[in-house]
């Protein structure tokens, strides 16, 4: 009998070990950092500490924001340790969705097989999907369950649209590395191309901060897009959350277009 | 549908270098017919055009008698494909393996698999990362057989193998030709392939040198001879050899009499073409020992492989061995 999404079954079983891993340090991350709201971001003194820091710098790691609760997980958890754990997680596997399975030469065999290059895409991105839905999710109840505990204040209804704009963000990168990765083949032109979407979109956020001269640069970037009106504070931005979703959706489909048109293995 | 492959005009870009230079070649159905070549020749260029896995930058290929590149999954799902360089995945047993290739090209008998597995003496439950070369090998024979398709295209199949095992896989190709199938496969040395195959290409520089049966190689093919005789002398020998068609490279000398009988020849020299007209000049003789060599095909591909333009028509009359010897005597050029 043949299976129903054999190969989206299989990219999902064969990452089980690095989901779990990924899913421990993301919830680390939640623990080390939220519980420790009362202590730094409402307390006065670390107030006076941020005062004095360099404006560029707090603007920089967006820590203008972190005396409020809802704003100190946005800047902290959302934007930071978080934003990278799951940039890596994804990026990583939309790299190996195409370009790492060909690079190691098991892509021939499957492709041999009686799948459609188009499939092989389409299943292996709805299993990333899934992942990312899975870590997103993850993040959504444990910094649910320190909401309380660590005297966050954080809506729920804002918590819910800030955790789709986490999982719109890692997929965005993810999916262009997998876009990349099925157009060349190459896991390296994947990976840096995931990575430049992560880091530029971060480092062009972090400097159109700064200045009005430079404020342009917000506009390209997704970091930007997703948290510049800090969602876990103030609730998501439904046009970015769905241009995010949508861009990643057209990144996917290009990806099992340009793996469609050329030689495999090569 | 008589033929299984048909290769028109195939040509083969990689980037700015060719290939595959247009090659034509058909596979009838329900025969083995092998592709030999040296490493670079285009023999996995070639089978990956069959599987779309690359795609012909020029030509028509006809698999079961559709374009592979349009035909989509149904036409892969009656081909087996074992590729020449197997990779296999690290964090997965071979029963894992095939029941995921099984889920996508099935439907498959679990009973043929563990059949085929016990007759390949191959452990499925073992990691794939501890398997021996060899064992991969099986493991990818496995995936390739499973699903009883009708064609199988195995690249370089018995490389790894012991020869228990390729006898294993030589009896499996058999079977699957009783059953109808038709086997294309590859081997960078001949007597890989000429056991198993009806038909022989040679690909050499992405061309192919010749389209040949083993039975015609085999009468390409030099054959060493060396025998003994008595109560004769060396020029009698020599203009007996030399009557033979196919006889070349002839060295005659007569043993001293001491210690032998008076008269004793040894000569060796070497045959290609028939074996018959080479019996009955030698029946003249009194014979006191005869070693008549199984014929180097070997030798035959590499005089393929380095010959000149004129090798096909060579094959054809059945004197390439001998072709361009200089030691041929006169005689031997009636052939």
């Amino acid at each position: 009998m043949p299976k129903i999404l054999p190969l989206f079954a299989k990219a999902l079983t064969d990452s089980w070990r690095s989901t779990l891993g990924w899913a421990v340090g993301l919830t680390a991350a939640c623990m080390l950092y939220l519980p420790l709201y009362p202590s730094i971001g409402g307390s006065a003194q670390m107030q006076d500490l941020i005062n004095a820091l360099p404006p560029e710098m707090t603007k920089a790691l967006n820590y203008d924001q972190i005396a409020s609760g809802p704003g100190y997980t946005q800047a902290t958890m959302f934007g930071l340790l978080g934003f990278l754990l799951m940039s890596m997680a994804s990026i990583g596997w939309g790299a190996a969705a195409v370009a790492g399975d060909e690079e190691s030469g098991l892509l021939e065999l499957t492709l041999a097989h009686s799948v459609t290059r188009a499939q092989v895409v389409l299943e292996r991105a709805l299993a990333m999907v899934v992942r990312i839905a899975f870590l997103s999710v993850l993040v959504f109840l444990v910094v649910l369950g320190l909401n309380g505990p660590s005297q966050l204040g954080i809506d729920v209804g804002h918590l819910t649209g800030a955790v789709l704009l986490f999982a719109a963000l890692a997929l965005f990168s993810g999916t262009a590395a997998l876009f990349a990765g099925a157009l060349t083949g190459r896991k390296m032109y994947a990976v840096a191309a995931g990575a430049a979407v992560a880091v530029l979109g971060y480092v062009f956020n972090a400097v159109g901060r700064q200045s009005p001269d430079v404020e342009w640069l917000l506009n390209l970037s997704p970091y930007h897009w997703a948290y510049g009106n800090s969602p876990v504070a103030n609730g998501a931005d439904w046009g970015a959350v769905a241009g995010l979703f949508g861009i990643s959706a057209a990144f996917i489909v290009l990806g099992s277009l340009a793996l469609r048109q050329r030689d495999v293995g090569v | 549908m008589t033929q299984a492959i048909v290769v028109e005009g195939l040509r083969k870009k990689f980037g700015h270098r060719e290939v595959l230079h247009g090659l034509d070649f058909a596979v009838e159905a329900g025969t083995v017919f092998g592709v030999i070549g040296p490493n670079g020749a285009g023999k996995t260029t070639t089978m990956r055009c069959l599987l779309d896995i690359i795609r012909p930058s020029a030509g028509l290929v006809t698999v079961l008698g559709q374009n592979p590149r349009r035909a989509g999954t149904s036409l892969r799902r009656r081909i087996g494909y074992l590729p020449g360089e197997l990779h296999l995945e690290n964090r997965t047993t071979g029963r894992r393996m095939l029941e995921h290739f099984a889920a996508i090209s099935g439907p498959v008998d679990p009973r043929h698999v563990n059949d085929l597995a016990d007759r390949l003496n191959l452990d499925l439950d073992r990691q794939t990362r501890k398997l021996s070369k060899g064992n991969k090998q099986k493991l990818g024979l496995l995936q390739a057989f499973m699903h009883k398709p009708e064609l199988l295209v195995l690249d370089e199949p018995t490389s790894g193998l012991d020869p228990l095992v390729q006898q294993v896989f030589h009896a499996m190709v058999r079977e699957a030709v009783a059953a109808g199938a038709t086997v294309f496969l590859s081997s960078h040395v001949l007597s890989e392939v000429q056991q198993a195959a009806d038909a022989v290409a040679i690909l050499r520089d992405g061309e192919i040198v010749t389209v040949s049966t083993v039975e015609a190689l085999r009468m390409a093919a030099v054959r060493q001879l060396r025998f003994n005789s008595t109560g004769t002398n060396a020029h009698d020998v020599g203009a007996l050899l030399a009557r033979v068609p196919g006889v070349a490279n002839v060295a005659v000398r007569e043993l001293p009499a001491d210690g032998h009988t008076t008269g004793t020849v040894v000569a060796t020299a070497t045959l290609s073409g028939h074996v018959k007209p080479l019996v009955q000049e030698l029946a003249r003789l009194n014979l006191t020992d005869l070693v008549l060599e199984e014929p180097d095909l070997e030798e035959a591909v590499l005089t393929l492989y380095t010959g000149g333009a004129d090798t096909e028509s060579v094959v054809g009359t059945g004197t390439v061995g001998s072709a361009g010897s200089p030691r041929r005597p006169e005689g031997a050029d009636r052939a």
